[in-house]
């Protein structure tokens, strides 16, 4: 008795070890990140053996916010703004264009139902955002090359999201569509009255899969986009293109790209939780 | 209101096990039926009967592959539900979940009439008043109960003031009490408002409480449609009369010689009056009511004595068959006892061995233990 | 509480509606009409590059060209469909040219050693942070979750940039080593450290995903399976080793899968390494190389045919995944 206890001792000891070994070296870059944000660069790189850098909080933050605006090569506070237009318009259209698939695919009956949705969950496998070489020569040619419709159109039609919403529909029950037909809805208003509303919560998952499918994607943007379209991605790596690096200007640049989205983070984390498990499941 | 006609009604699905050789399932063959005015009646039969997919015709949920439906000698097929001016109410309510109460209620008069606001407000008020949900109406369906969410189903199809009710098992998923209590509400509403109802239910006592005709399928096919004495009285074939009345009647096997009849166990019975023909064979029915039991009789062997404290249900083996009797309280025999049958001449069902036809059914006199079930 | 105007405004609007709804013809063929944008979009931005990235591949690009290729008269509207790219054909050419490049080959090398070193760690940091985090006597489980998979949201490019300036020379990680006593790693002068700094980076960024995934599959064993263990009498260990890894088995295995696809398409690090300075040899990736080829030396046929090779390594491991599981 008196060895279980002492065992059971042993694995909670490690257990809380290894989980706080593991959120610390989470929390360090990102604690690092607020507090070097706000120091002045001299302060960011200590000079070789003088110990650490500083680990508090400085006052240089609004100085350095200040020399990142005032770079003349890349506009960054124009390519947040660049960066969450996309990314709402995107997500907005994409929310409508999944739905309204995946509601034709998860409750109608009609000819080649099945080897369209087949040829949907095909493209699933595909790395669809690796295809940027014929994209851009699309692009140019339908004259969309640097324009927010470059990066927001190509994947408005996402697979995973029309699967998702198939399988979230389709645990709408039949008779709460049927109750809305004898109630004089049309077939639209089924979809925007009846099933859209019923499906919040999946919508909400759904909006943050898509979100930060846009909100991360680079190497397309970093093709198609040119200086005033830049989005935060983008811009950074041309905060970083030149000789000498402005560590300063780049961690604000950091800190500007990532701290709103924790914040987002912290607010919709159960939806976040449930995105991330949409894509692990499987039919 | 609305007087329906259906003629000559088919609908076919299409098969989705394709290995079946025409591809095709009747769910209904061909049924003929006429509704009346302010007519209650109940469309019943087991499950796959037709009854549903009947329903969904005439609502319009469904298209029909053949035949026409009518209502006041207008065809509707072609109609859209929205213009049929019918209301619906779903076994499982089907209230939409992000609606309130009052929502719920008003959605299809926005949707399909021409009132302004502030009347549906009214409408919906005073539909809510009828149904006794008024203190609901800012509630959204998650936090009602089971009959409080039936209650509101069908306040949202009397508040169109539709001319036809149209009730799909509505009353299935409360429990027994609620169901008892909900059954003579729903009576009692279609008396005030006088609305054409037609009710789909696989519960025979359910359709023998409400209905005031009663249509009973079978395979897709419409058996007989009559008031619910009539049904359990003089029904056309075997399948209604085993269909209708609880306990089920009891179906013995029996060899016609002459005026006797043998059935399993050595069991026998002289008949009088009964035209069977040249038959060698016929089915022989008798309901568990019309059964007398003698304890000192030995044909049947008790198996089981079920008291219900009003009465006594005696189930035991005739031969093979299985039978039940429906006796007074008073009348106890042990399981494993052998007890005496007897019924009269009067009570006896015959059908056609092969076709299920009746040749003869119950001519005796109404008693008041028949007209309960 | 809405005015009378308001109220009769929307009565208006929604006569005006359900008159509209009665005078259009029921729509045949309604899903069709919930599919088109689908259809558009996926044709246009998916079907045609799928079928066109392969198509390119057995050519070498010259240049842009709007010469139409197909014109269908309309009378009032014309539409071309021009020929988009001036194409000569080269066949085989780009493929063969595939099995002597060096350069692939090496980014091919790179990409592999990248998820070997950061596959293993991160799938065992996971799975311990979920059996931890799934563990009974664990405390404050919501707030170690948000934490863990706090980097979830971080911006992939941004985020590099933390660990590019968190071991620049002189940096924090430099710092912290010293402290500890050991020599500072040239992590971005030495090429063989920067390739382990992409895999170290990723495992930040990937942890708490995988994890939020195991804990899930952890959730959805049956506690009687663990009971059934303990009556006959299973130690932790063998709980673990008989019961939780089999059941695991399928979600271990998407975890595997997913994040080895998520290797080979992996730009966005080692496009930050390398712009930091990092010796490209040791830290170029399958993609990043697409990315020089077609748009830095303007190959766009090499380019398509090095990214028809990637896509169908890509699928294959898809492949296997759907085919294990």
């Amino acid at each position: 008795m008196h060895d279980e206890l002492e065992t059971e001792a042993i694995w909670r000891f490690a257990g809380y070890g290894f989980l706080l070994l593991v959120t610390m070296f989470m929390l360090i870059p990102i604690y690092w990140l607020l507090v070097a944000s706000t120091l002045p660069e001299s302060a960011i790189i200590a000079s070789a053996g003088s110990g650490l850098p500083r680990l508090i909080p400085g006052t240089h933050l609004l100085e350095n916010a200040r020399a990142l605006a005032a770079r003349p090569d890349v506009d960054f506070y124009l390519s947040i703004l660049n960066s969450v237009l996309i990314a709402v318009v995107y997500t907005g259209l994409a929310l409508i264009f999944c739905s309204m698939a995946g509601f034709a695919f998860a409750k109608y009956d009609f000819r080649f139902k099945e080897p369209l949705f087949l040829g949907i969950l095909a493209t699933l496998i595909i790395p669809i955002n690796l295809l940027v070489v014929p994209l851009f020569l699309l692009v140019s040619n339908i004259g969309l090359a640097n324009s927010y419709w470059a990066v927001i159109l190509p994947w408005a039609a996402y697979p995973i999201g029309i699967f998702f919403m198939r399988q979230s529909m389709q645990s709408i029950p039949d008779s709460l569509l049927e109750a809305a037909r004898m109630d004089g809805a049309s077939e639209f208003q089924l979809y925007y009255r009846v099933a859209l509303p019923t499906m919040k919560s999946s919508m909400a998952a759904l909006a943050v899969i898509l979100f930060l499918f846009q909100w991360n994607l680079f190497l397309w943007p970093l093709v198609v986009l040119q200086q005033e379209k830049f989005t935060i991605p983008v811009a950074i790596t041309k905060i970083m293109g030149q000789e000498q690096i402005a560590y300063d200007q780049l961690l604000i640049a950091a800190v500007l790209a990532i701290v709103p989205m924790f914040v987002v983070f912290l607010v919709l984390q159960r939806h976040f939780v449930r995105g991330i498990l949409a894509g692990a499941v499987k039919e | 209101m609305t007087k329906i006609s259906i003629n000559n009604l088919v609908k076919t699905f299409e098969a989705s096990d394709q290995r079946d050789a025409d591809g095709e399932i009747v769910a209904v063959d061909d049924i003929d039926l006429e509704i009346a005015d302010g007519e209650f009646i109940v469309l019943v039969g087991p499950s796959g009967c037709g009854k549903s997919t009947t329903l969904r015709c005439i609502a319009g949920l469904d298209n029909a592959t053949q035949g026409e439906i009518r209502f006041d000698g207008e065809i509707v097929n072609d109609s859209r539900p929205r213009d049929r001016d019918v209301a619906m109410v779903f076994q499982n309510y089907a209230l939409y979940p992000h609606m309130t109460v009052e929502g719920n209620m008003g959605f299809g008069l926005k949707l399909s009439s021409t009132l302004s606001s502030a009347e549906i407000d009214a409408r919906v008020t005073e539909a809510a008043e009828t149904m006794g949900i008024d203190g609901l109406l800012t509630k959204k369906p998650g936090e009602l109960s089971g009959g409080q969410q039936q209650r509101v189903a069908l306040g949202r199809s009397i508040v169109r003031e539709p001319g036809v009710f149209l009730m799909d098992e509505p009353l299935s998923n409360l429990d027994a009490k609620l169901r008892a209590e909900m059954r003579t509400e729903i009576q009692a509403l279609q008396n005030d408002l006088g609305v054409t109802t037609i009710y789909v239910t696989h519960d025979q006592t359910e359709a023998m409480a409400m209905g005031d005709r009663i249509a009973v399928l079978d395979g897709g096919v419409l058996q007989q449609v009559d008031v619910p004495e009539q049904l359990y009285r003089n029904p056309v074939n075997e399948f209604v009369a085993d269909f209708i009345g609880s306990p089920s009647i009891n179906l013995l096997d029996v060899a016609v010689d002459g005026k006797r009849l043998t059935g399993p166990g050595g069991f026998t019975h002289e008949y009088t009056g009964h035209e069977v023909g040249d038959r060698s064979r016929v089915r022989l029915g008798i309901r568990p009511e019309d059964l007398a039991i003698d304890e000192r009789g030995d044909e049947l062997t008790v198996s089981v004595v079920e008291k219900m404290g009003n009465e006594n249900f005696i189930y035991g083996h005739l031969g093979d068959r299985e039978i039940v009797a429906r006796t007074d309280a008073s009348v106890r025999p042990d399981p494993g006892d052998t007890v005496g049958l007897s019924f009269t001449n009067e009570a006896l069902y015959l059908f056609d061995a092969q076709s299920g036809r009746s040749l003869e059914t119950k001519t005796d006199n109404v008693s008041a233990t028949q007209t309960q079930f | 509480m809405r005015s009378d105007l308001t109220v009769e405004f929307i009565d208006r609007v929604r006569y005006k509606r359900e008159r509209l709804k009665d005078l259009l013809p029921p729509i045949p063929g309604t899903p069709f009409v919930f599919l088109s944008p689908f259809f558009i979009l996926f044709g246009v931005f998916l079907a045609i590059p799928v079928f066109y990235t392969i198509y390119l591949s057995f050519f070498a690009f010259q240049g842009v060209s709007m010469e139409p290729i197909f014109v269908l008269d309309l009378g009032a509207y014309q539409l071309v469909v021009p020929e988009m790219a001036n194409l000569r054909f080269v066949g085989l050419e780009h493929y063969e040219r595939m099995l002597t490049d060096q350069v692939f080959h090496q980014a091919i090398i790179n990409t592999v050693v990248i998820f070997v070193v950061q596959v293993p760690i991160m799938v065992s940091l996971a799975l311990g942070l979920a059996l931890v985090l799934n563990a009974g006597f664990t405390r404050f489980k919501n707030v170690f979750r948000s934490v863990l998979l706090l980097p979830v949201s971080a911006n992939t490019v941004a985020y590099s940039v933390i660990f590019i300036v968190l071991v620049t020379e002189g940096g924090l990680a430099d710092a912290m080593f010293r402290a500890v006593g050991l020599d500072p790693i040239a992590w971005l002068s030495n090429g063989f450290w920067s390739r382990n700094l992409i895999a170290f980076m990723s495992v930040w960024r990937w942890t708490g995903y995988n994890m939020i995934i195991i804990l899930a599959g952890l959730q959805t064993i049956s506690d009687s399976l663990y009971e059934a263990a303990e009556i006959d009498g299973a130690t932790k260990i063998q709980k673990f080793r008989y019961v939780t890894l089999p059941q695991l088995k399928p979600i271990m295995l998407f975890v595997f899968v997913t994040s080895t696809i998520g290797g080979f398409k992996k730009f966005a690090e080692p496009t930050i390494v390398i712009q930091s300075g990092a010796p490209i040899t040791e830290t170029r990736t399958i993609a990043y190389y697409i990315y020089q080829v077609a748009f830095q030396n303007l190959e766009l046929g090499y380019g398509s045919a090095l990214t028809v090779a990637l896509v169908v390594i890509i699928m294959s491991l898809s492949l296997l995944q759907f085919k294990v599981s």
